[in-house]
Formats: C-alpha cells, structure tokens, sequence
C-alpha cells in the first residue's frame, strides 16, 4: 500500500498532532520529545514607560533612553550598560544592528538609542553597521536584532523569527508550511550563534493584517521586550498579541494562520523555549494593559 | 471592466502631492511589500500606484490604488475586513439599505485609513497621525478617486449565499469575504498549510460564520464555505483532495454517484462536518454542533444555489 503524507491541517491544531505531523511532513524528521529537553528558564523584559510615545507618535528619546538602560541591566544582571553591553558582546567586535526596515519598520530613534549606548559603552562606530540583509550580517561577528512587533498574515507572527528572513536569500519560500521553517536561518553558518541580544520594539505593534499597517489594529503599549532566547522573547510577544486582539473582539480571535514557527524553532531549532512556563517575564514600568 | 484612472488632487489641505507615482508589478510586490506580496497576487492584480502626500508638521498621507483584472477582485480585497466606519461619497450608499450588507458598503474608514472598493480599484489612503485635518484630507482624497469610477455589483457567488436560514441561523455578513487563494483562506479561517482544495486564480470562494443566537447560552455558531471551480471535473478534483487532506480516517472515493443525492457528514474534534459537490460547486459547513444544524446550512445554500441556476 502506497504511504501519503500526513498534511498538516485545523485538525493537528485541535488534536495536538501538531509536532507528529510538521515532523513527517515538513521536516522530513522526528519532533523530538518533549521529556528529551533539558529544563531550561529564560528570562525575558518587559519594560514599559507610558511617557515613551504619545498618541500622536512624538517619541521621548530620554525615556526611552532611560528604558533601554532598565532592559540592559535587567538582562544581563549588571550594574550599569556599560558592564551589559560587554557582558554580551566584545570590545573589537563588529557589531551588526538589525532592525525591520520597512513596513511597520522598526523606529529609528530606538535603533539610535541602541547605537548611542554603545557607544557610551566604548564601543566605537565604526564597528556598528546595519546587518539586514545577507552581504552586512556575514562582516559581523555579533547581532543585536531589533524587529518590529507585529502579526503577519502568512506565518501568523512577523517578529523575532522572521527578522532575519533576507539572510536565507529567498523570502518567499519561506512562507506556507514552510515557515515553520524559519528558525533554519537562524542556524546558517554565517548568523548561527552570533545573536547576543533581541530587543524589540514594542511601542506601537500590530495585531492584525501585518506587515502593512493598519491603524485599527495597532496601538501604543510603549515597551521594550528584550532577552536572549529569540524564542522565549517571540513567545512573549505572542501572548501580547494574542490578548490584545482578544481585548479588541471581546472573544477568543486566534492568530491565522497559526504561528507554527515559534514551537518548531524550540523544538526543531533548537534555539529557545517556546514554553511559557519555563520563561521568567521581568516587567517594569507601566502595567496598564501589559498583555501578560 | 477597466476603470478609468483617478485623477487625484495636487494639492488637499496641507499636503502636497509628489510629483510621480511609485508603480509596483506582480514582481517588485514582494520587495514593496516585505515579502508578503501573495496577498494582492492571491487576486488578479495587475499593477498598483502609490502617490505620496507630504506637509510640512502634520506627518504624509499614503496613497495606494491597487488595479485588479475586475471588480470581482478589488472587492474581495475589501472584504476581508468589514470593520471600520462606513463612509457615503456622492451616489454611493454608506450603510446598510438593502438586503445584503456587502452591497452597500463602498468605503470604510477607522484610525486613519480609508479602504475603498471601486470599479476594479481597491483603494487605501493612510495618514500617518490621525487628526481631524487628516481625516477630512483622506476623505476628500476617497471622494475624488469615487467620483471617476462606478459602483459595479458585488460578486454573483456572494449573492448566493442566504442570509437566513429556516431555523434561527443567521449569516455573518460583516465576517463574509471572497478571495480565490488558499493563503488568503487561511488568513480567514485556517484550513492547512497545503493547497488542500485546489484553489487558483481560476477559482472563486467565499466564506463566512452562520450564527444561532438561542434564547439562553452561548451563541452557536458554524463556518461556511462556498467554492466555485471551473468546471464540475476540477470541483470534484479538489474534493477528492481535501477529502484525502482533512478526513483521512473517513475512507471513501468520491464519485458522481456518492455526491448526487446525499451529502457527506462526519463528527470530528471541534464539531460536524458535511461537504457537498454541487456541480461546479463545493459547499462545506464546519463547526457545526450537531447533525440537524449542519445538514439545514448545507440544504438551504444548496437550494439557493439550485434555484439561481448556479447548480450546474
């Protein structure tokens, strides 16, 4: 008897086949088994400043200032930014800023505040470039990713993940059942590893219809989730989204389609946890509406 | 249909537009769009115009006329979202006055965005801050591009499906949408990461939530799917398929005679299931919550269909 292949379908959903089918039909392989990881705790910030944007999108650039040295000391456990930054990278390193550069892109004055504080830190200029896109990521030797938070109607969530799709060289095979696939370009030999921090900015997300804007959907959380797991910090923002298009239905309103990526870059990957019982959410600052 | 093109404004406030419009293709659409492009090709998408109005303090307005192959299509981009505040121009109803929902509503707007079916335009203006100024900017600019076109009808497919059945079920017009991709499906209701009903640009769906508000309890609620092939060959083609892909524990072949006279029902994880080939048509109910539900949907879009001649 001829053998068809499992296709992943709302049933895998409803069922928990998920991983059993995405593993024979997508990855060619195995899932592995839950019990087979090690326990792992990864923390993830969550800092938020009411003053950091307005409704009318005027940025404070001292709060938000003042946010990042929060994040920094709150991920790395240091005393002050210089001593995180070098905690994460090196003082030769050439270090490789990669934001969202285009729709619902990534604000520039968050991007400035990053380059500025290390700066502060002695790291000089001429060592921080912008890595998006294949040809700049390969000079560096580490990656700061700083990505937009929003949902993406293809892979479901557009974030941490797929901040680093234009490394892979063909974006758009990516999308489909292949964006489960999305943690693959993490591992690419030229970007594997070097991610030593994922901050992203959180100031006014999307919650539907990504990566094109739409004002209906987006709104002023005014935070900075930051951490070094990409997978814990994607979680995170994933549960963000998920209860704020529950606040705006008033009922259950599932991301479609669903985010496959985020469990199979944990399982698959192996680049993080994808479990929220085993992230440690740090949150300061506002916590009106916080999502979490 | 091929609308004549707008003829937008120089000037509206205090924004001035530049000088050339940014023209995309079907190839530079996945650049413009950040790699999701599938959206507008899962249409038939002929090219798209971006204008760009600028002002000195009050941010830019963002305009972006996408040219599809018919209206057809510009509606379906319309209707995958029905919120937002429905906007009357010149002629053109805003709200709901007739019997169908969809037909009436042209123009929406909500935060600063302005999205518009017409002719075979599907138009969305953008303000970068939302003010009183800029919501009148956007709104005059809506009305210029209304004015040069026409409001042809909605798609014949949407008319088919009835509003209300017999027994308290009640079509969910504003979660109603067209579309022919199954990308654009599952960002409506996921079915499968696989193309499981065969569905292209020669194809036309729609779908939307039926819902039975009870006296007391929740409401209930089903999701219908209505797709057209090209003909009844491709239709049960693509059956066989998503028979094969969604209920692989339910053996069965579909044939001309298995279909003809009864539909196909089966119990699953979330509810009940019943699909129908109906000549070039397949009609499936999802979700339902019990049998005598499933089948009422299923026989009245299928009576409907029959009794507008679509059954063949």
């Amino acid at each position: 008897m001829k053998d068809i292949m499992p296709v992943l379908t709302r049933r895998d959903f409803i069922r928990g086949t998920v991983g059993v089918t995405l593993g024979a039909s997508v990855f060619g392989l195995q899932w592995p088994k839950e019990e087979a990881r090690a326990t792992v705790t990864s923390v993830v910030t969550v800092v938020r400043d009411k003053k950091a944007m307005d409704s009318g999108k005027n940025m404070d650039i001292t709060v938000l200032e003042k946010m990042l040295v929060e994040t920094l000391i709150r991920v790395t456990g240091q005393k002050n930014t210089k001593d995180a930054w070098l905690s994460l990278v090196k003082p030769n390193d050439v270090i490789g800023l990669v934001p969202t550069d285009h729709l619902n892109p990534t604000h520039d004055e968050v991007v400035d505040v990053v380059k500025n504080s290390l700066m502060d830190a002695g790291i000089t200029e001429d060592r921080i470039r912008d890595a998006q896109g294949p040809r700049n990521a390969k000079k560096c030797d580490a990656l700061i990713a700083i990505p937009g938070l929003k949902a993406h109607w293809l892979t479901g969530i557009g974030t941490v993940l797929k901040n680093y799709i234009m490394y892979s060289g063909s974006p758009s095979s990516y999308h489909q059942s292949n964006s489960a696939k999305l943690g693959e370009i993490w591992n690419l030999p030229f970007v594997k590893g070097k991610t030593k921090l994922v901050l992203v900015d959180s100031l006014y997300p999307l919650c539907d219809k990504g990566p094109q804007p739409d004002p209906r959907y987006q709104w002023n959380y005014n935070g900075l989730i930051a951490g070094t797991d990409p997978v814990a910090v994607e979680t995170v923002c994933l549960k963000i989204i998920t209860e704020k298009r529950k606040v705006i239905r008033g009922e259950s309103w599932p991301l479609s389609p669903p985010p496959i990526c985020v469990e199979a870059a944990d399982k698959v990957y192996g680049l993080g946890t994808s479990r929220m019982d085993q992230i440690q959410i740090e949150h300061s600052g506002w916590d009106h509406e916080l999502l979490l | 249909m091929n609308a004549d093109k707008p003829n937008l404004p120089k000037t509206v406030g205090v924004w001035n537009r530049l000088e050339a419009p940014r023209i995309i293709n079907s190839k530079n659409i996945f650049k413009y769009m950040n790699g999701a492009g599938e959206l507008y090709l899962g249409y038939r998408f002929r090219h798209l115009e971006v204008f760009d109005y600028t002002s000195a303090d009050q941010g830019n307005i963002l305009v972006e006329l996408y040219f599809m192959e018919s209206p057809d299509d510009a509606f379906g981009l319309l209707s995958l979202d029905w919120g937002g505040e429905p906007v009357s121009f010149d002629g053109a109803p805003a709200a709901i006055s007739n019997q169908y929902f969809t037909a009436s509503t042209r123009a929406l707007y909500g935060g600063g965005l302005l999205r518009l079916w017409s002719d075979d335009i599907y138009t969305r203006i953008m303000a970068e801050r939302e003010t009183p100024a800029s919501k009148e900017a956007v709104l005059a600019l809506g009305k210029a591009i209304a004015a040069s076109t026409q409001n042809p009808p909605e798609p014949a497919l949407v008319k088919l499906l009835p509003i209300k059945i017999d027994a308290g079920w009640k079509l969910r017009a504003d979660r109603l949408s067209f579309f022919r991709s199954h990308l654009v499906l599952n960002s409506i209701y996921y079915l499968s990461h696989e193309n499981i009903l065969d569905l292209d640009l020669s194809a036309e769906a729609v779908s939307a939530p039926y819902q039975y508000i009870p006296g007391s309890g929740n409401p209930k609620r089903s999701q219908f799917l209505l797709v057209q092939y090209k003909n009844h060959e491709r239709a049960l083609q693509a059956l066989n398929r998503f028979h094969d892909a969604y209920l692989p524990g339910y053996k069965k072949k579909i044939t001309e005679e298995t279909t003809a006279d009864s539909l196909s029902l089966f119990k699953l994880e979330d509810g009940w299931i019943a699909y129908k080939l109906i000549g070039k048509h397949i009609a499936i109910v999802f979700e339902s919550p019990d049998p005598e539900s499933v089948r009422t949907i299923l026989q009245k879009n299928e009576s409907n269909l029959l009794k507008k001649g679509e059954g063949s």
